[in-house]
């Protein structure tokens, strides 16, 4: 009976999930071999002319986020990484309950011997197995990218030959021959390990986002009504997160966003500085004092939103009354 | 005894009794979807519920399903809590909902493959079979189905499945008069088999075709209960008649209403056999003589029609009015005719219409039958 509706829920989501998964792998792999295309000096440049203040919308210094790494790493943070995951997320949870409901369909479905704790693990793990296949997918896409890109850049020469300017007291260096550009595979520059933490990260979002849509589904009727609240308060967290790290008077609202939880580049840039903290729940520094949460905690944060949602919404739908179809 | 009869009391206490309700309610904030029910429906019963829209049949069976949690009372299936016990409830029953609808997406082999795997006793063939009795194309999507289409389908899982219980809310809607032939034909297949049904339905006659008893619902309380075989003979007689309107012999009183709706016209309302009574009625100075069948529309006219009498089966069509109770819950009675009541009614709303009542008595040869078999006096 298991087999049967997993089988069928499958069938339900593939389209959706190949369509998410798909663009997912693309999108990073395009975006690796876009980041091979551009010159890291180019980008300094870029980054030079933004205020200071830019700073604080990003986790990671400017500096290593003009690296190869943290250029890659940018793409978790991407609008079509993420709205592919949620799209995913909020689809399956949203699907689970009130969607069959106002379709009608749950009615058959239920009237056959099997549980309602079962129709609604059955559909989750479809949509969590969801989740974890778009996660890998945007690190497959990455590494996939890694793999098959090369890098060029510009060697000066060793020999060069200072000439000191008279009253300023510098030197101009001049070369005895003309730079040389090499190629060089990515994955020479860029381990595709440290963007692991940012895969599980990309997880935990996609968990958290399809357990709360979960949860509002079961006790709705309406699919577009549980949308609507899902997407309402999905925006609200963003803004919140957005509102709390533009002024130091209002950051206390970043308690209240579990989208600050979600920073896939400071994971990776965790990873790539210091690997000993890339799975820690808690980062330390030097002397051995307690700095700030790692990426584990985060990624249990948001896991946590998720699984207690799901949980929520089991009992909520084992125990409400199933009205007939309108 | 409040919302309830003798012969309901009897068949739910009973151990033969498959289904039971106990003082079952369910209650949404100011509406009272169905109110203190008790019933038991017998072992290979085949149990018909009417009553119009929002009279709290589907509340009834989806509170059987375990699909409601009810605000007061229990309800059991073959002994097992229909709340608590759900999933063990459901394997024992067949249920087609009132508008039955299918995945969309899939097509309608691969929805009778699936419905006959997610049950244990499912039978793929069985389905598959049932498909070409309905001459239905199961090559098709169920989203390019037509909606006698996708009934046909529904009905092809739910038939195909060996369960002592069937539910069926309205099998016949959007179907053609053969598929309905053939539906009834079914569930006539279904009580040979011994099993059980419950069937609920607007088309009287099809209830009255192929149910043994019929509970009426009214504003989700049930307000009667009705065996069929009794009801078969109910019969009236009118006709035109030379003079006063006789008495009826001593020994046929008790079966016998007689009534002068007009001047030089008699109506005969009769409550048992009609052989006894046909050598009194050739005494009489009767013409234009016509007996009809008291019909299960009568029968639910006195509770639902907006207007009174007894129309018999020759009267309408089988939709009845969903209108017609006063706001005191009387009813309009029949201009001209007296009022006759007859202890064989088998009443549960005191506060209910008081028709022409025209039918046996609890306890009497009706209810036993319907009961299982057993007598009036065990019922009592």
């Amino acid at each position: 009976m298991t087999r049967v509706l997993l089988k069928k829920y499958v069938n339900d989501a593939k389209w959706l999930l190949l369509a998410c998964g798909g663009t997912i792998f693309a999108f990073c792999w395009i975006r690796v071999w876009i980041v091979s295309r551009l010159d890291t000096g180019r980008f300094k440049a870029i980054l030079d002319l933004l205020p200071g203040d830019w700073q604080r919308f990003t986790p990671v210094d400017f500096e290593w986020l003009i690296t190869y790494t943290g250029r890659i790493s940018l793409a978790y943070d991407e609008l079509i990484v993420v709205l592919c995951v949620s799209i995913w997320s909020i689809a399956r949870g949203s699907d689970c309950i009130s969607g069959e409901l106002g379709r009608g369909t749950l009615e058959m479905l239920i009237a056959q011997p099997v549980s309602r704790l079962k129709v609604i693990t059955v559909h989750s793990l479809v949509t969590i197995m969801g989740v974890a296949i778009l996660a890998i997918a945007a690190w497959g896409g990455t590494c996939t990218g890694i793999y098959n890109t090369s890098v060029t850049e510009e060697i000066l020469p060793a020999w060069q030959l200072p000439i000191p300017l008279p009253w300023i007291g510098a030197e101009v260096p001049i070369p005895f021959s003309t730079p040389q550009s090499v190629d060089a595979p990515m994955s020479d520059k860029v381990d595709v390990d440290v963007f692991l933490p940012a895969t599980v990260n990309l997880f935990a979002l996609g968990l958290m986002v399809a357990g709360f849509t979960t949860m509002m589904s079961s006790w709705d009727r309406y699919r577009w009504r549980t949308i609507g609240i899902v997407v309402g308060i999905y925006v609200v967290q963003i803004i919140l997160k957005l509102v709390g790290l533009a002024a130091d008077e209002v950051n206390w609202l970043l308690y209240f966003s579990a989208f600050t939880s979600y920073e896939p580049e400071a994971f990776v840039h965790i990873a790539d500085a210091t690997p000993q903290f890339a799975w820690s729940l808690s980062i330390y520094d030097a002397d051995g004092h307690w700095k700030t949460w790692g990426p584990m905690a985060h990624h249990l944060v948001l896991a946590m939103i998720g699984v207690v949602s799901y949980l929520a919404a089991a009992v909520i739908f084992v125990r409400r009354d199933l009205p007939a179809p309108m | 005894m409040n919302g309830t009869t003798v012969l309901d009391q009897a068949v739910s206490e009973s151990g033969d009794s498959l289904v039971t309700t106990k003082s079952l309610g369910k209650r949404y904030r100011q509406v009272d979807a169905l109110r203190d029910c008790t019933l038991g429906v017998a072992r290979g019963e085949v149990f018909g519920l009417l009553g119009p829209n929002g009279a709290g049949k589907t509340t009834l069976l989806r509170l059987i399903l375990g699909y409601l949690r009810p605000t007061s009372g229990q309800a059991t299936v073959d002994g097992l809590d229909a709340t608590h016990q759900s999933v063990a409830v459901r394997r024992r029953v067949a249920y087609l909902p009132g508008e039955a609808r299918l995945f969309r997406h899939m097509r309608g082999q691969d929805i009778l493959r699936f419905f006959a795997e997610v049950r244990p006793e499912g039978d793929f063939r069985r389905s598959l079979a049932l498909s070409e009795r309905f001459e239905l194309d199961l090559s098709r999507r169920v989203a390019f189905m037509s909606t006698g289409m996708r009934q046909k389908l529904a009905l092809s899982i739910v038939l195909a499945t060996e369960t002592p219980l069937l539910i069926l809310d309205e099998p016949t809607a959007n179907l053609d008069p053969t598929v309905r032939g053939d539906v009834i034909d079914l569930v006539a297949d279904a009580k040979r088999q011994g099993r059980t049904v419950i069937f609920s339905s607007h088309v009287l006659s099809e209830v009255e075709e192929v149910c043994d008893r019929v509970v009426i619902l009214r504003g989700g309380k049930l307000v009667h209960t009705q065996d069929i075989s009794a009801l078969r003979r109910c019969h009236r007689i009118r006709a035109a008649i030379t003079g006063a309107p006789p008495l009826p012999p001593v020994a046929l009183q008790d079966q016998l209403d007689v009534r002068s709706p007009a001047a030089n016209q008699i109506e005969i309302d009769t409550y048992g056999e009609l052989g006894p009574l046909l050598g009194w009625l050739a005494t009489l100075p009767l013409t234009e003589m016509r007996i009809e069948p008291i019909g299960l529309r009568a029968v639910y006219d006195r509770f639902h029609a907006p207007r009174g009498g007894l129309p018999t089966q020759a009267d309408g069509d089988d939709q009845p009015a969903a209108t017609g109770l006063r706001p005191d819950g009387s009813q309009d009675r029949k201009p001209g005719g007296p009022v006759v009541s007859h202890p064989g009614a088998t009443r549960h709303d005191a506060g209910s219409p008081t028709p022409d009542d025209c039918l046996p008595a609890e306890g009497s040869s009706l209810s036993a039958e319907s009961a299982g078999g057993r007598t009036g006096d065990d019922l009592r």
